[in-house]
């Protein structure tokens, strides 16, 4: 070995003096070039800086240290097919620690560049990994070429894949392209109130390149994809408005008649009756019409009047029942005083009072009443008026309503709650003055909503 | 006998979202939370025929959808028990009935049979009809709580029948009603539901020109002659000939035909020998169609409402009256006779005409007839009214809440 190695001397220091040599010139260079890099994209002010300068020293000097190698090659007394077969090799690392780096760099510059981009934020993972395979892919097409191998099967083989991918994942790639389309028009921003024409609502709480986020008003939290929210009509009612220190909370009443077993046949008989019947036959009485005949403008007022006037057939006393404004009450025991002062008056002056048919008896019913908190909320106008279009006419006639008879008020909940939350005086005078016998239950909503529109505009 | 619906009934509670609201639906379900488990068994005498078991077909699917765990079964008794509780059936209508001891024994025998045959096993018993209504003494072994539905009017009773079966009554913890002038004094709560009808069963959905004509074709009826149409079981307290007599008045002045159709329910024995009785009055009267609707021809049924020019009902006594319901979801003008809980839903000279006599039937048939405009003003209300009040939506509603009242005295819970 010795002496092999004192006859063949020559033959190994050269291409190691050679190798020697690149390594040092790979180390002057890159302490030259990167001191000039650094200086230049310190100036550019890119962030990118440090990842890219951190990761790439390492290969620059390997890269130096392959072309050392390569050259040592040719001063090696390896034969001509040796020496081509080594520089296939070196040539092959030199294009895989190009893919490596590539890779690494990807990573890292790509989670950088996606941080910057607030709205809608695309999703990191999915774009890593598309560059990711994207490099791969060059790299083998890269690595095939230089070995000479055929393309056309590593062609066909990832073609494949990708169709195999692109299929899979097809519902994310739209998702993704919609994502694109979303934050290149920039129609819709965090923040926004919007609203699907499939009837999803609320605001954005989180916008990725995948999907978008919604609060709705019942406290859910939607996800919406956002191919659906390219191919679906939707309103972006702009900006959060004023918050309502106190949400408004939504109740609705829902009633069940229970029959009491009393009935009147003649004036004496009801007005009897009447004196001690509880507030829920009172407000059965002369509530019940509007709910179950809202459609009819307008309603007959009280059951009351309606009787007089079909049973008895006595048309003075119906009209004085009739023009008992049960809304002007705060009182159940109230409007029934009123009532039974109004028949008692007329019965002292009209003593000779008719009897109606058996059939056409004066059923006392009461209301048996169920009060329920809906799932929904409103913060602010934008809210509230979403949720007026959804919530049922009991919740509507409760809150409109009902609630004059709780706030012992001309007022309501609507009302009270717009003028304490935001100050708005003419818009809460507006929903009081509402009064149920010009129009529907679904008018004043209409009302409302229209009034709310036009001040939030 | 367990009635299974699970595989028969696909409609889901969503589906009448396009109809009633996306709004009436939550509410529907916010009350089904409060009700979630709540075991209900229902028990009535036929699976088949008539209104109760048309309701349940619909409901108990519909209710469960809620998170309710709902059951049906019906009872069972040989032909001697349903001759019994039709005359029953007649004595609480006013009819005057003569019924023996040993018949009342068969009531009793059959009711304890089923008592030993069937599974009670609920929170909610919900009792159809006087056929079951002794089932009651079984409440103190197996618990829960007990309704009687009562769905016919029991408000003039024979006295002998109804203190029979208010020893029953007496038991339950509430009775409901279909219509307040119904009810007699009971020692019990006693609320007020109105029966429905469910917009999306084959007897009330929409229907096309091509299948309407399809069914006219099937029974000979002329589609181009103006057609009176009244479609009830055959019973005598529908009034089938004073229908056919108002209609002889009617064919007088105007060139139309009448329709009385209907079919026979398997609790009632007496409706063959009507439909007899109808045929015979008939015979002759090449404008007068008596067809007898086999079970099941609910789309035929559909069919000649939407067909009618004018539906009438001219029933002596009534219970509700769902097939009025049903004329005006198709925004039909109805004449019908002011009994029962037909004032619930026609509200005189705004959702339809009310009569009291034969001529009275007659001078309305006539007015609709010959005032084709007041006839679509009347059928486009009363499609409106029945919308607000008499769809299955509301009735489900309504025994929701009827649930949760059962456990609460006061007049106002807050849940």
């Amino acid at each position: 070995m010795f002496e092999w190695i004192q006859e063949n001397w020559v033959t190994l220091a050269v291409p190691a003096a050679v190798f020697l040599a690149f390594c040092i010139v790979g180390l002057w260079a890159r302490r030259v070039l990167y001191k000039r890099l650094n200086k230049l994209l310190i100036k550019s002010g890119w962030g990118g800086r440090e990842i890219l300068v951190q990761t790439s020293r390492g290969p620059f000097f390997f890269w130096f240290m392959l072309l050392g190698a390569s050259a040592a090659i040719k001063f090696s007394s390896l034969s001509d097919e040796a020496q081509v077969l080594a520089g296939k090799i070196i040539g092959s690392i030199f294009i895989i620690s190009i893919i490596w780096l590539l890779l690494i760099l990807t990573n890292r510059l790509v989670n950088i560049f996606l941080e910057e981009i607030k709205s809608p934020r695309p999703p990191g993972r999915f774009v890593t990994n598309g560059l990711r395979v994207t490099i791969l892919m060059l790299g083998v097409l890269i690595l095939a070429d230089y070995w000479g191998w055929p393309l056309t099967p590593v062609i066909l083989l990832l073609a494949t894949a990708i169709l195999i991918a692109v299929v899979a994942s097809r519902d994310i790639i739209l998702n993704v392209f919609s994502g694109f389309e979303i934050a290149a028009a920039r129609n819709i921003r965090e923040g926004d109130f919007i609203k699907l024409s499939t009837g999803e609502e609320g605001y954005v709480i989180d916008m990725t390149w995948r999907t978008i986020k919604i609060k709705t008003p019942d406290q859910h939290t939607v996800i919406v994809p956002n191919s659906k929210l390219v191919r679906e009509t939707v309103i972006n009612y702009g900006h959060p408005l004023k918050k309502a220190e106190k949400p408004f909370r939504f109740y609705t009443r829902l009633h069940l008649k229970e029959l009491t077993g009393l009935k009147a046949g003649n004036l004496t008989e009801l007005v009897n009756i009447l004196k001690s019947a509880p507030d829920s036959v009172i407000y059965y009485h002369t509530h019940h019409f509007l709910e179950e005949h809202q459609f009819l403008t307008p309603e007959p007022s009280n059951d009351f009047a309606l009787w007089v006037e079909d049973s008895l057939d006595d048309h003075v006393l119906s009209e004085k029942l009739a023009n008992i404004d049960t809304f002007a009450y705060f009182s159940l025991e109230e409007l029934k005083s009123t009532i039974v002062s109004v028949i008692e008056k007329y019965i002292a002056a009209n003593p000779a009072s008719k009897k109606a048919k058996a059939e056409n008896d004066f059923h006392f019913i009461k209301s048996n009443s169920v009060v329920i908190p809906t799932p929904y909320f409103a913060s602010d106008l934008r809210e509230f008026v979403e949720v007026l279009r959804k919530i049922t006419i009991d919740s509507l006639y409760y809150h409109i309503f009902e609630s004059r008879l709780r706030l012992q008020k001309i007022s309501n909940d609507f009302s009270v709650w717009i003028r304490d939350s935001f100050g708005e005086n003419d818009l809460a005078d507006k929903i009081d003055g509402l009064v149920p016998y010009t129009s529907t239950i679904e008018t004043m909503r209409s009302f409302i909503i229209q009034n709310i529109e036009k001040r939030i505009k | 006998m367990n009635v299974e619906l699970k595989n028969q009934f696909k409609t889901k509670i969503d589906d009448y979202e396009p109809i009633v609201g996306r709004n009436v639906i939550d509410e529907l379900k916010l009350l089904g939370n409060h009700l979630q488990g709540k075991k209900v068994q229902n028990i009535n005498s036929t699976y088949s025929g008539g209104g109760v078991a048309e309701i349940l077909t619909r409901m108990v699917p519909l209710v469960n959808q809620l998170g309710l765990d709902v059951s049906w079964d019906v009872i069972t008794g040989d032909d001697t028990f349903f001759d019994v509780t039709k005359k029953f059936h007649n004595a609480l209508h006013g009819r005057q009935e003569h019924i023996t001891e040993s018949e009342f024994d068969i009531f009793l025998n059959t009711n304890e049979n089923n008592i030993r045959r069937m599974k009670l096993d609920a929170d909610i018993f919900f009792i159809h009809d006087p056929q079951p209504s002794a089932l009651i003494t079984q409440r103190s072994a197996v618990g829960g709580k007990w309704i009687w539905r009562c769905h016919i009017d029991v408000s003039h009773p024979d006295q002998r029948v109804w203190e029979f079966l208010n020893r029953f009554v007496a038991k339950y913890d509430a009775a409901v009603f279909s219509a307040p002038a119904f009810s007699p004094k009971l020692p019990i709560r006693q609320f007020l539901i109105s029966p429905s009808i469910d917009p999306l069963s084959d007897k009330n959905k929409e229907l096309s020109k091509g299948e309407i004509e399809a069914v006219l074709h099937k029974y000979g009826l002329d589609p181009g002659k103006p057609m009176v149409v009244q479609i009830s079981r055959f019973d005598y307290l529908k009034d089938p000939i004073g229908v056919i007599e108002a209609f002889k008045m009617v064919r007088k002045g105007f060139n139309c035909q009448l329709i009385l159709a209907g079919g026979t329910a398997n609790d009632d024995p007496e409706s063959a020998e009507v439909l007899n009785d109808v045929r015979n009055h008939a015979d002759g009267h090449r404008d007068i169609k008596v067809l007898l609707i086999p079970p099941g021809s609910d789309i035929d049924i559909n069919a000649l409402q939407r067909a009618a020019t004018v539906v009438l009902q001219k029933s002596l006594k009534e219970g509700f009256g769902l097939t009025i319901s049903e004329a005006l979801w198709k925004s039909k003008p109805v004449v019908a006779s002011a009994v029962g809980g037909i004032p619930l839903q026609i509200i005189n000279k705004f959702t339809g005409l009310l009569c009291h006599s034969v001529d009275g039937a007659a001078y309305a048939l006539k007015q609709l007839l010959g005032n084709p405009e007041l006839a679509s003003q009347l059928g486009e209300n009363g499609r409106e009214h029945v919308k607000q009040n008499f769809l299955i939506t509301r009735h489900l509603k309504e025994y929701l809440l009827l649930f949760i009242a059962l456990n609460h005295e006061s007049d106002v819970i807050y849940l």
